[in-house]
């Protein structure tokens, strides 16, 4: 076949994906529908960016620094001065609650996207080449989801030791397993689909049908495995640091405040009460938006 | 309906569910630590002293008098020394026997002391005193050559130099004695408990790692009966739960050392039905600095951040006041204390000019504090304090936790930068302190990591020979105003006083003299 | 049937060796010497070398595999470096504890979430319904050590209810599992709402109710039980989580349990404990979730048909 010639088929099979795909003004008019419809959804979306904004302006927001001790007023209950009290060096829980949502967003998003993008490379190998990289890939997932999370993450926390980065590759070499498998289960359906046997028959190499033909088709489910995973990371890394076993201080997270407010659950209990409700409120809300994604964008699997 | 009806009857009658009762039996002592022992035996520890302490008797015992202490005879009943102080004879107590019945005799005490060389890991220092001692920790000989028994009741000791110190050396828990003959039958001494015999006032009848061990009154002990009969220790690492099981009657004695001071305050202090008892922790909480790091071997430097950090700050903010200022080497409370020390005035402004003396810019200097992640919550207040008040004056030093074992390997490797730690007085002698940390190359490595001055080294050495008590605590007390004035060696802080509370079922504790945490159940007076 | 439960079986051993294999790897890449570690200040070069040789740990990779692997097959696991004791004794008496503790869990889980779950569906839309759904959602987001401490501050501390901690009697499992169980709790009812909604619209429902059974009898006799099939299958996958948890709940109600053995075995960098813990742990979960197909195609009438 001419260079030129084939050029033009595999452009053809393209074209004839893109009308199969959820394009994107599609997606779009999707997401305008769950604004229209679900309101806990757009609520949770706004609270999200709200405490976006607020983690990042934090330095604004508030004239305290972060690690600044004051031992001669520890443990001081809320006041005009110290909207949440002050913890037990002293320093203003309100400002450490700030710079604390940033660790624990960045804690949710990063692995969220690390373990989506090596949980569907993986599965869509696996569910494309089949034989032996199926079996391989499948088992190591096998072996990875037969580990209780929390156990699978504490002994990772051992091999790497504590600190942010290492928490990143903890949580992400937990959750890819779940996202290879359902990405693999897609591909298998996309693979005996119309316009992939198209694309082969026709001769597009398997890395580019792959690509452009598969991966963009699980965009949607990925999406919401994306926002489902970030509450996941958020618990998963709190717990963690509930243990002592994850973020280091003098970093806050909303885990490890809530690790050491502990101890002072019955003289400042706003050293627990605040960084809890952060989580819970955190989490619900990711919960609620990734929900109303999945009620729009893959009904199907909802109803599952 | 009807069965809606019963629900809302359920949920109506579930505020009468009778509260939870704890019975305790009478004779019963419970209390609670935050790590579980990893063994009841002294030749593989020198931080679990509880079951030795209780389990054992020693041929002393240091006891509380009047803020200080004393030396009492306990396996002993009369002992002579030499004139040259290098030999002692003993005569041991009569009639002993241990828990399973087999009898005292001298050569148990002969056993133990070899047995603590022969096993090669803790608490070597005080048999090594002995002449021959060497040999046998080597290998070289099986007998230890200083030690001679005359009779069942009589033996002597030679030492190899003279150590005023010796007496109040053999009451330290790790000086514990042991029988011979069970030994020789046992598998397992130091795990399993009825293989750990004693001739002290208890026995252990029972330990679940990670739960609880617990200890009974031993009917052969020679001598009085404890109010106390049978102990429970639980293993609780949360401080906060400690603390509701205390209020909640499901303890009987809490060691508020669990708590940070602040919890103590509000919560202990602030009633006034508690029942606190308190006795100064003997010892010392001090920053070390590594003299074989850049920058830290400087002495300008070593001054400027003694003079940064505001002690008071940390008596009065992290203690709440419940601690004494220390100055020097030599703790409160332990012979030859000097009260006329004067150690570092907090001044920031004069710290800054010391560095820029010293020729460094502000953030030039940057070294790691090594926290032990075992530290409780006062010693991690004064790491994060120590870093930020440093970071006023233009130093970081970043606080980085290592596992406790972790720890203690990069400590010994003598490549920390520095920490913070507090040691507590096995026994009432200065050398317990100055000894072990400035008094041989070897343990300047992982104690002082790395102090450098080889004629105070020897000095300190040669001190534990002065025979005349006034003439030895002079010369420590000189080698303690080299130590900190002119050398900086260690940033002495202070050290915080050791509350008990007491609950309803406990009329009195007496609290024991020692810088370590455990105690002697026999202490404890029940209602 | 029984090739395919063979087969699952088969499967299952595989993804065990895979486990005990990965932790090995995992925990032996950790620089430095364990033994030393384990020594801490009193480490001499002798002692570190005749411990090496003891413990194999100068042998290839390979042989150290092979030799951890047969020894823990006759039940040998070791001795831990932290408490001194051999890691199956630890075990024994830690696996008790978690393992009653899971099963309350379980037990609560299923009890309140059928409840809620059965709730919702007969209420559907209505405010009951989402009250509960919104009480569900606060269960699945709420985090196990917030439950925990909650229950033990009020149900233990201020009302004297329970103990604060301790495995003595039956009322030291009820705040551990109650707090456990929560999250678990939220999502059966969940599951179960979904799952009789679908039920109750099928033909032989409607059937049942032209026969004049209560509507009260047509829920419990008919659509509960064929329910209950996904709930099941949701449990066996629940019994992992569960064992996360129970790290997080031993640790605050200070529970000698597998989950704090765990905990302690990493502060201690204790590895024989370490792997012991993670073997035991995960071969209940692999053990679970056969069990969980096994029985799913014994009560599936559809899936025995293709067997």
């Amino acid at each position: 076949m001419p260079p030129g010639k084939r050029r033009k088929t595999e452009e053809t099979a393209d074209l004839r994906l893109q009308s199969q795909l959820c394009e994107e003004e599609r997606f779009w008019d999707l997401m305008r529908r769950m604004a229209r419809e679900n309101r806990t959804a757009v609520l949770s979306f706004i609270l999200i960016v709200l405490v976006v904004l607020a983690s990042l302006l934090a330095p604004v927001l508030t004239p305290y620094d972060e690690n600044g001790m004051d031992l001669m007023h520890r443990l001081s209950p809320p006041s005009q001065d110290h909207l949440l009290g002050t913890d037990e060096g002293g320093r203003d829980e309100l400002t450490r609650l700030l710079y604390g949502a940033r660790v624990s967003l960045l804690i949710g998003v990063v692995p969220a996207l690390l373990s989506l993008i090596l949980g569907s490379a993986l599965g869509v190998i696996a569910g494309y080449r089949g034989g032996l990289a199926d079996a391989v890939i499948m088992r190591a997932a096998d072996v990875t989801l037969a580990f209780p999370s929390m156990l699978l993450a504490m002994v990772i926390m051992y091999s790497l030791g504590g600190g942010i980065v290492n928490v990143f590759l903890t949580l992400t070499l937990v959750n890819w397993a779940n996202v290879a498998r359902v990405v693999r289960s897609r591909t298998l359906a996309l693979k005996s689909s119309e316009f992939v046997e198209a694309a082969r028959v026709i001769g597009v190499p398997e890395g580019r049908i792959m690509r452009r033909h598969i991966l963009p088709n699980c965009l949607p489910t990925l999406l919401v495995l994306f926002t489902l995973n970030i509450p996941a990371s958020i618990l998963t890394e709190s717990s963690l640091s509930f243990l002592g076993l994850g973020i280091q201080p003098p970093n806050a997270s909303w885990g490890l405040m809530i690790n050491t407010g502990r101890q002072y659950l019955y003289s400042a209990p706003w050293l627990c009460f605040a960084p809890g409700a952060a989580i819970m409120l955190i989490v619900l809300a990711f919960n609620f938006l990734g929900n109303g994604l999945l009620d729009v964008l893959d009904p199907r699997q909802r109803k599952q | 309906m009807k069965r809606i009806l019963a629900l809302l009857l359920t949920v109506a009658l579930l505020p009468c569910f009778p509260a939870f009762a704890d019975s305790a039996e009478p004779g019963l002592l419970r209390t609670a630590v935050l790590y579980d022992i990893s063994t009841m035996d002294v030749t593989e520890t020198t931080d679990d002293y509880l079951i030795p302490m209780n389990v054992f008797d020693r041929l002393f015992e240091t006891r509380p008098a009047g803020g200080s202490s004393e030396i009492v005879k306990s396996l002993v009943t009369d002992y002579s020394v030499s004139e040259d102080g290098l030999t002692y004879d003993f005569t041991l107590r009569g009639g002993v026997v241990f828990s399973n019945g087999s009898a005292l005799t001298a050569s148990d005490v002969q056993y133990s002391f070899e047995r603590l060389l022969k096993a090669a890991r803790e608490n070597t220092e005080i048999p090594l005193e002995i002449v021959g001692g060497e040999a046998v920790m080597n290998g070289e000989a099986d007998v230890l050559e200083g030690f001679r028994v005359t009779d069942d009741t009589h033996f002597s000791v030679t030492l190899a130099s003279p150590n005023a110190g010796f007496l109040a050396e053999l009451s330290a828990p790790a000086m514990s004695i042991v029988d011979a003959e069970t030994m020789a039958d046992v598998k397992a001494f130091g795990k399993e408990p009825a293989d750990t015999v004693g001739t002290g006032p208890y026995r252990v009848t029972e330990w679940v790692s990670n739960d609880h061990y617990t200890l009974v009154y031993n009917e052969k002990y020679w001598g009085a009966e404890p109010s106390v009969k049978k102990l429970i220790v639980k293993t609780i690492p949360d401080a906060m739960s400690q603390n509701l099981m205390f209020q909640n009657g499901e303890l009987d004695i809490i060691d508020l050392q669990s708590q940070d001071s602040a919890v103590v305050a509000s919560t202990y202090k602030a009633d006034p039905s508690a029942r606190i008892v308190s006795t100064p922790n003997v010892g010392m909480i001090y920053l070390i600095m590594n003299e074989n790091t850049p920058w830290l071997r400087d002495v300008r430097v070593r001054k400027a951040i003694g003079m940064a950090i505001d002690r008071d700050q940390i008596i009065q903010g992290v203690f709440m006041g419940d601690a004494v200022k220390e100055n020097g080497v030599i703790p409160n409370g332990v012979w030859g204390h000097n009260d006329a020390l004067e150690g570092f005035a907090f001044d920031p402004d004069g710290a800054r000019a010391l560095l820029r003396e010293a020729g460094c810019k502000d953030g030039e200097i940057r070294f790691e504090l090594s926290m032990d992640s075992t530290a409780n919550t006062s010693t991690q207040l004064i790491y994060a304090f120590i870093s930020d008040s440093l970071r006023r004056i233009g130093i970081e030093a970043t606080v980085v936790s290592y596992d406790h074992s972790s720890w203690l390997a990069k400590r010994s490797s003598g490549e920390m930068d520095s920490f913070v730690a507090r040691w507590g007085m096995d026994y009432n002698d200065p050398a317990n302190i100055m000894y072990t940390f400035f008094g041989s190359a070897e343990s300047t490595k992982a104690r002082s990591i790395n102090y450098s001055d080889a004629d105070v080294i020897a000095r300190v050495a040669a001190a534990r020979a002065i025979a005349d008590d006034a003439a030895r605590m002079s010369e420590y007390q000189a080698l303690e105003k080299k130590l900190i004035a002119d050398d900086a060696a260690w940033i002495p802080f202070c050290v915080g006083l050791h509350l008990w509370c007491l609950g309803d079922r406990v009329e009195s504790f007496t609290p024991q003299w020692a810088g370590f945490a455990d105690f002697y159940a026999a202490d404890v007076v029940l209602r | 049937m029984r090739r395919s439960i063979a087969q699952r079986f088969l499967q299952a051993l595989i993804v065990l060796v895979g486990v005990v294999l990965l932790t090995f790897v995992m925990l032996r890449v950790v620089p430095g010497n364990p033994i030393e570690t384990m020594m801490g200040e009193h480490a001499d070069a002798a002692t570190v070398a005749r411990m090496t040789a003891e413990l194999g740990l100068d042998q290839p990779m390979h042989r150290q595999f092979l030799r951890y692997l047969s020894s823990a097959l006759r039940g040998d696991f070791g001795t831990s470096y932290s408490l001194g004791k051999p890691v199956s004794l630890l075990l024994k008496s830690a696996f008790r504890n978690t393992l009653y503790l899971a099963l309350f869990a379980a037990l609560f889980a299923w009890i309140l979430g059928v409840a809620c779950g059965l709730v919702c569906a007969v209420s559907k839309n209505r405010l009951p319904d989402r009250l509960f759904l919104g009480f569900s959602l606060l269960g699945i987001s709420l985090p196990v050590f917030m439950a925990a401490m909650f229950l033990q501050y009020v149900l233990a501390f201020k009302l004297k209810w329970f103990p604060i901690s301790g495995t003595d009697s039956w009322r030291g499992f009820v705040l551990p599992a109650a707090a456990l169980g929560w999250n678990s709790a939220g999502q059966v009812a969940q599951m179960t709402r979904t799952s009789l909604l679908e039920t109750l619209q099928e033909d032989y429902i409607e059937t049942a109710r032209a026969k004049g059974l209560g509507r009260f009898g047509v829920l419990v006799r008919h659509a509960l039980r064929n329910a209950m099939l996904p709930v099941l299958t949701l449990m066996a996958i629940q019994f992992s989580g569960l064992l996360s948890g129970a790290v997080i709940t031993e640790t605050v109600f200070s529970i000698n349990g597998v989950g704090r053995l765990m905990v302690q075995a990493i502060s201690g960098r204790d590895i024989p404990l370490l792997q012991g813990t993670s073997l035991l742990a995960t071969s209940v979960v692999i053990l679970g979730s056969l069990l969980a197909d096994c029985l799913y195609s014994v009560l599936d009438p559809r899936i025995r048909k293709e067997g």
